[in-house]
C-alpha cells in the first residue's frame, strides 16, 4: 500500500454526485426533494418521507463541534504535515448535520472548539478527487 | 433469555471458559488459536467436542469461521452458527445469541469465541496503490480520519468541553486498571504506572495518549453455553445470564451521532436494568469495555455505576477498586490484559463469579456486568452466580 497519499474515496451510486460536485469546486449534500431534509451520509431516498433525494449546494459554513490533533501516523497520507488537525463541523443548514474535515492553517495554541468555520474545496493528494477542508473564520 | 421461559430445563447457562496465551506475536493462525481456546473451554466444561453443535463469533475478516473451528476441534458439524461482521460491540452479542439459540433449541452446546492476531496480523489491505475507502468512511478517511482512536479522541474532547473532564480523569482509569493487572499472570502489561507516566505518554490522537488505548495482542477466548438441564451433570458451577441489552443507532454513523458525550449505553444501560430486574448498585464486578479509557468513563455513567461527569472522582476516591463500590476490570481490562476484542471480559466475569480468580478475586463477586462496544453501538450483559 502506498502510504504517501491519503485514503482515496470509493464512491458509490448514492455518493457519486458529492464527488462530482467537489471535483467541480462545489460542496453539495444530499437533500430530500420533498421535505428538504438533509442526509449525510447520502441516501437514495429520504428516511423521513421516502421521496427521491438530490444534491444541493450548501453554504459550507458551520461551527467547530470538536477536533483532534493527529500526532501518530496511523492513516496513510499527510505524513509531512504531522501533527495535523481534523475537525467535526456542525453545518449551518440543519441541526446535527455534520462533516468531518481537515482544518487548514490552524493555530493550535488558540484552538478551543466552537469556532466558526468555512469550507474550502482542495485537491486530495494522490488522485483525481477534491475534498472540503475547513478554515477558521475571523472572529 | 430471562425469566419468561416456560421451559426451565432449556434455560441457558455458561458452563466452560477457555483461552490461549496472549502475546505480541503468536506465530500461529487464528484457526489454531480458536481451536485451542474452544478445546480448553469444552474441557473446562467437561463436554466432549463431539457434542458441540453451535458456534458464534465476530470478526473483521481476520479470523476463522465457526465451521472451521468446530471441524478443527472434532465436532461433526453445527446445527446453528453465526459469524458476525464487526468489532467489539459484538463481544456480548455472541454469548447472548448463543444463549438464545440454546434456549430456543436451535442447538444444545454452543461455543462463542473470538480469535485474532490483533498485534502481529496485517491491519490494512496489501493492495498496491492508495488505500480506497467506501461506505460512510469515504467522507472522513480522505482527511486522514479513519481509525477508532481518532473517532474516540474526537468524542473525548466534547466530553471535556461539556463536563470539564480532564486527562487526569482518564489517567486514573488507566492507572487503576494497570494496578489490577499486577497479579494477573495472563496480562501482557503488569508494571505499575504513575500519573507522571500517564501524562508523559505520547499523544496518539490528542487528547488521547498511548495509555488510553487498548493493548493489541494475539490470542483467543472461548465460552461454552448449554442448557441448565445439561449443566446439572457438568463439573463447573453454571453461571447465569440475567439479561442482555444492546443498541445500535442514532444518526447512522460515528460522525452523525447526535450527542458526542453519550454512547450506545444511554439506551442499552437503562434497558438492561429493566430486563434483568436488578440495579447498578447490585454489581460487584464491572468488566467495562475499554478499547479506550474514555469508553469506560462514558459507559460507567450511562450504565448507572456513577453520576454523569463523576467518573474521575469515582476512580480518585477508590470506589472503582477493591474495597470500593465496584471493582472495575479486575483483570486489567483490554488496556492491560490485552485486546481479545472484549471477549476476555466475559472470561474474567465467569472466573470471578466461580470464585477462581485467585489473587485478584473480588470476595463479594455474585453479580457481574460485562459491556461491549463503544460509540454508536454496543451492549451490556449481566452474569450471576445464582439464577
Amino acid at each position: 500500500m502506498d502510504v504517501s497519499v491519503p485514503p482515496q474515496p470509493h464512491p458509490d451510486l448514492d455518493s457519486a454526485s458529492f464527488w462530482t460536485a467537489t471535483a467541480e469546486g462545489r460542496l453539495e449534500l444530499c437533500r430530500c426533494t420533498a421535505c428538504e431534509r438533509w442526509h449525510q451520509p447520502p441516501l437514495e431516498r429520504c428516511r423521513e418521507c421516502d421521496a427521491a433525494t438530490s444534491f444541493i449546494p450548501i453554504s459550507g459554513t458551520g461551527t467547530l463541534r470538536s477536533f483532534i490533533v493527529v500526532r501518530h501516523p496511523a492513516v496513510p497520507g499527510y505524513l509531512e504535515e504531522l501533527p495535523y488537525v481534523v475537525g467535526l463541523v456542525d453545518l449551518d443548514e440543519q441541526e446535527g448535520l455534520r462533516l468531518p474535515g481537515r482544518l487548514l492553517d490552524v493555530d493550535l495554541e488558540k484552538l478551543s472548539g466552537g469556532e466558526r468555520v468555512s469550507a474550502e474545496i482542495v485537491p486530495l493528494p494522490g488522485g483525481d478527487f477534491h475534498v472540503a477542508a475547513f478554515r477558521i473564520l475571523p472572529a | 433469555m430471562g425469566t419468561a421461559s416456560s421451559n426451565v430445563s432449556r434455560k441457558p447457562v455458561i458452563v466452560g471458559i477457555g483461552r490461549t496465551d496472549y502475546s505480541r506475536d503468536s506465530g500461529r493462525t487464528p484457526l489454531a488459536l480458536a481451536a485451542e481456546a474452544a478445546r480448553a473451554a469444552l474441557s473446562d466444561a467437561g463436554v466432549p467436542a463431539s457434542d458441540l453443535d453451535g458456534g458464534a463469533t465476530f470478526q473483521i475478516a481476520d479470523s476463522a469461521s465457526p465451521m472451521q473451528v468446530a471441524h478443527a476441534v472434532g465436532s461433526s458439524g453445527l446445527r446453528w452458527n453465526i459469524d458476525l461482521m464487526g468489532g467489539g460491540n459484538y463481544a456480548t452479542s455472541v454469548v447472548a445469541n448463543s444463549a438464545l439459540a440454546v434456549q430456543a433449541g436451535a442447538c444444545d452446546v454452543a461455543v462463542a469465541y473470538r480469535s485474532l492476531n490483533g498485534r502481529s496480523g496485517r491491519r490494512f489491505g496489501r493492495a498496491d496503490g492508495a488505500l480506497r475507502v467506501g461506505g460512510e468512511r469515504q467522507f472522513s478517511a480522505p482527511h486522514g480520519y479513519l481509525t477508532p482512536p481518532q473517532w474516540m479522541a474526537m468524542w473525548t474532547r466534547e466530553h471535556q468541553r461539556v463536563y470539564g473532564t480532564t486527562c487526569e480523569d482518564l489517567g486514573r482509569i488507566a492507572i487503576t486498571q494497570r494496578e489490577h493487572a499486577g497479579p494477573n499472570e495472563h496480562a501482557v502489561k503488569r508494571d505499575r504506572i504513575t500519573m507522571d507516566d500517564y501524562m508523559d505518554g505520547r499523544f496518539i490522537n490528542e487528547p488521547l495518549r498511548i495509555y488510553d488505548c487498548a493493548l493489541e495482542v494475539d490470542g483467543a477466548v472461548a465460552v461454552v453455553v448449554t442448557t441448565m438441564e445439561r449443566a446439572r451433570d457438568l463439573r463447573r458451577k453454571p453461571i447465569h445470564i440475567l439479561g442482555h441489552a444492546e443498541f445500535t443507532g442514532e444518526g447512522g454513523s460515528w460522525d452523525q451521532w447526535p450527542d458526542l458525550t453519550s454512547m450506545y449505553s444511554h439506551r442499552a444501560g437503562p434497558e438492561l436494568w429493566a430486563r434483568a430486574g436488578v440495579s447498578p448498585k447490585d454489581v460487584d464486578v464491572a468488566c467495562m469495555y475499554d478499547c479506550f479509557t474514555y469508553t469506560v468513563l462514558v459507559t460507567m455513567e450511562e450504565f448507572g455505576l456513577c453520576e454523569r461527569g463523576g467518573v474521575g472522582a469515582f476512580f480518585a476516591e477508590g470506589r472503582a477498586t477493591y474495597g470500593g463500590d465496584v471493582v472495575v476490570n479486575p483483570h486489567g481490562g483490554l488496556l492491560s490484559e490485552g485486546y481479545i476484542h472484549g471477549l476476555n471480559h466475559t472470561y474474567e466475569a465467569v472466573l470471578q463469579l466461580r470464585g477462581e480468580a485467585e489473587e485478584r478475586q473480588v470476595s463479594t463477586a455474585r453479580l457481574a456486568l460485562v459491556t461491549a462496544g463503544a460509540g454508536p453501538y454496543g451492549g451490556g450483559m449481566l452474569l450471576a452466580e445464582d439464577a
